[in-house]
């Protein structure tokens, strides 16, 4: 039986539709979400995805203020731009969008951010309330995974092997820290791309997680029958049959372990849309917290 | 063949040999590391705890000292204390001794020590540092579990980490620990808990088994593979069979059948526990010599 195919196109949309209700209560308390975003540079990739956040704020009636900074901005005036937006009443929620270049330090720009107002949840303190089981934001990516679990009905993990094939700061740690709490009672497991005898992992995984952009990393050989599969890859590979040639798939040999699969995410229209959705959410969750309505 | 018998009064001693020299370095520069306890009400294995850290500290040449607090202290009075001790420049390091009595707010008191001097990693963003892999004080336990594992010669680089057990001070903190891409770690871990269903098909499948429950014998001969490395961290009072009447202090792990099967084993009581009050020092040497930078 082919697997339930997981549709974060559609689950995104059911989510904005949620977070217009609570944006117009807070507009009845004369409350506009902000959302500021800070680009550093002309990377194209970032660009497009800061003016994708932009318009998808847009929509929603959350103000956005996007910063377009110079390439070789000075790291004291790069920090002082965040700490004018930290003190902007009208601003809840700010983002930096990464990478940065290189003469930037990263944790040291991160952390400069108002941890109230840090809806990447990438400020140390949010990284470690998070881990703590503490009220905390957390990126987009993994509340993204939670959102969709919860939603089609996979939400209680009590006893369940969760495998992650990542232990990155955007994705796999974060989303163990979920995942691995005491309240959710799941046997969590992270999992580097290297880790030896991969298979004997995965195989045993109820719900497994992959994001190491190698196109048909998880193959139908490597998950048990009923595996819920999270693919959060994202290669652009060659495809003959395609207007441009090329297409976009995820790290998970999706036509093969869909036949064994409980339920899978496709790539594109899994996770992808999530992303966005989750940081306008985070930016309305600051809003009403700042107000001190939740 | 029974196994390597782990020794953690000698790895700790080890430890400390090595502190001692950065001790005197530190006090030719007229710093002397002194690490405060912040000690609340009379708990007797509390009370004993810290009298191990003094003896830790005094044979590494740094200095202790106890706060004591009435019982019925206030949040306020126990977090101007803690203030206090931050902006005191003799005091370097400062742990508060859990648990607390219920009417104090746990982590609002952890998260009044300054990053600088929180020695034993309590602080939310000293947990976040350790989870994004950037410098920060390890907590006492976890660190002491790599420590030995390294220092016996049986690094988790490459090798399947189980830990039974999630609490905030060891379970959490070591899974951070151990998945980052460095030398020492590198794992690949899983963490379990003792509700988990067929606990023991988890467990078997360790290379490293770290038993963190705080349950005598959790730990049974059937669910440990062949030639694992075996750390215990629990510490528990049970009666003695040979004393009728005396107590006895036991480890999570069955030892006298487990050390039949594993390769590497650490006993309780002189496993786990003098590593974790070396780490503790070297932490706190640690605090004196960055704040002496400064």
């Amino acid at each position: 039986m082919a697997a339930k195919i997981l549709d974060g196109k559609k689950l995104s949309a059911e989510i904005r539709e949620e977070l217009k209700g609570r944006i117009a209560r807070l507009k009845e308390r004369g409350i506009v979400p902000g959302l500021a975003g800070i680009l550093v540079g002309d990377d194209p990739g970032s660009v497009s995805y800061v003016g994708l956040k932009e318009k998808a704020s847009e929509e929603l009636g959350i103000t956005s203020h996007m910063l377009r900074l110079p390439r070789d901005i000075k790291e004291g005036d790069l920090l002082k731009e965040i700490q004018r937006l930290n003190r902007d009443e009208r601003i809840h929620g700010i983002f930096v969008q990464l990478p940065l270049p290189r003469h930037l330090d990263e944790s040291k720009v991160l952390s400069a951010i108002l941890p109230e107002k840090d809806v990447d949840g990438f400020h140390p303190v949010n990284v470690g309330k998070a881990w703590l089981g503490q009220e905390a934001f957390l990126p987009a990516t993994p509340i993204g995974i939670w959102e969709i679990l919860v939603r089609y009905g996979y939400g209680n993990l009590r006893n369940k092997e969760v495998v992650i094939v990542n232990v990155d700061n955007l994705v796999g740690k974060p989303l163990a820290s979920i995942l691995a709490q005491q309240k959710i009672g799941a046997n969590v497991t992270l999992c580097h791309p290297t880790t030896p005898h991969l298979p004997s992992y995965t195989r045993r995984a109820d719900v497994v997680v992959v994001s190491v952009n190698k196109p048909k990393f998880l193959t139908a050989d490597m998950v048990k029958e009923g595996v819920i599969g999270i693919d959060f890859g994202s290669n652009w590979i060659d495809d003959p049959t395609s207007k441009t040639g090329k297409r976009t798939v995820g790290d998970i040999d999706f036509e093969t372990v869909k036949e064994k699969a409980e339920a899978i995410t496709p790539v594109p229209g899994g996770l992808g849309p999530m992303t966005v959705t989750m940081l306008l959410a985070n930016t309305v969750t600051a809003a009403e917290r700042q107000a001190r309505i939740t | 063949m029974p196994a390597e018998i782990i020794d953690g009064r000698k790895i700790a001693e080890q430890i400390r040999g090595e502190l001692k020299e950065r001790v005197e370095k530190l006090k030719a520069r007229g710093v002397t590391p002194k690490l405060v306890a912040i000690l609340v009400g009379e708990d007797p294995a509390s009370i004993s705890y810290i009298r191990g850290i003094a003896k830790s500290c005094e044979a590494t040449g740094i200095l202790t000292e106890t706060v004591r607090l009435a019982e019925n202290v206030s949040q306020q009075e126990l977090e101007a204390k803690i203030t206090q001790l931050n902006r005191d420049p003799t005091c370097h390091g400062i742990i508060l001794q859990l648990p607390l009595p219920k009417h104090l707010d746990t982590l609002r008191a952890e998260s009044t020590i300054s990053p600088d001097k929180d020695v034993d990693g309590t602080n939310p963003i000293n947990m976040g540092k350790l989870l994004l892999g950037e410098d920060t004080f390890y907590p006492s336990t976890p660190y002491g579990v790599q420590e030995l594992l390294v220092r016996s010669g049986h690094s988790p680089d490459g090798k399947h980490v189980v830990i039974c057990g999630r609490s905030n001070i060891v379970g959490k903190p070591l899974m951070g620990m151990l998945v980052q891409k460095r030398k020492g770690a590198n794992a690949t871990v899983t963490v379990c808990h003792t509700g988990t269903r067929d606990l023991a098909a988890v467990t078997r499948q360790a290379d490293i088994l770290v038993a963190a429950m705080g349950k005598a014998k959790a730990i049974t001969a059937d669910m440990v593979k062949e030639g694992a490395i075996v750390i215990d961290v629990g510490v528990n009072q049970i009666e003695d069979p040979q004393n009728p009447g005396k107590f006895k202090l036991v480890g999570d792990v069955d030892f006298e059948a487990v050390k039949e099967k594993a390769k590497a084993i650490t006993p309780v009581p002189g496993g786990t526990g003098p590593v974790t009050s070396a780490m503790l020092v070297a932490n706190t040497v640690k605090a004196a010599e960055r704040l002496s930078r400064l």
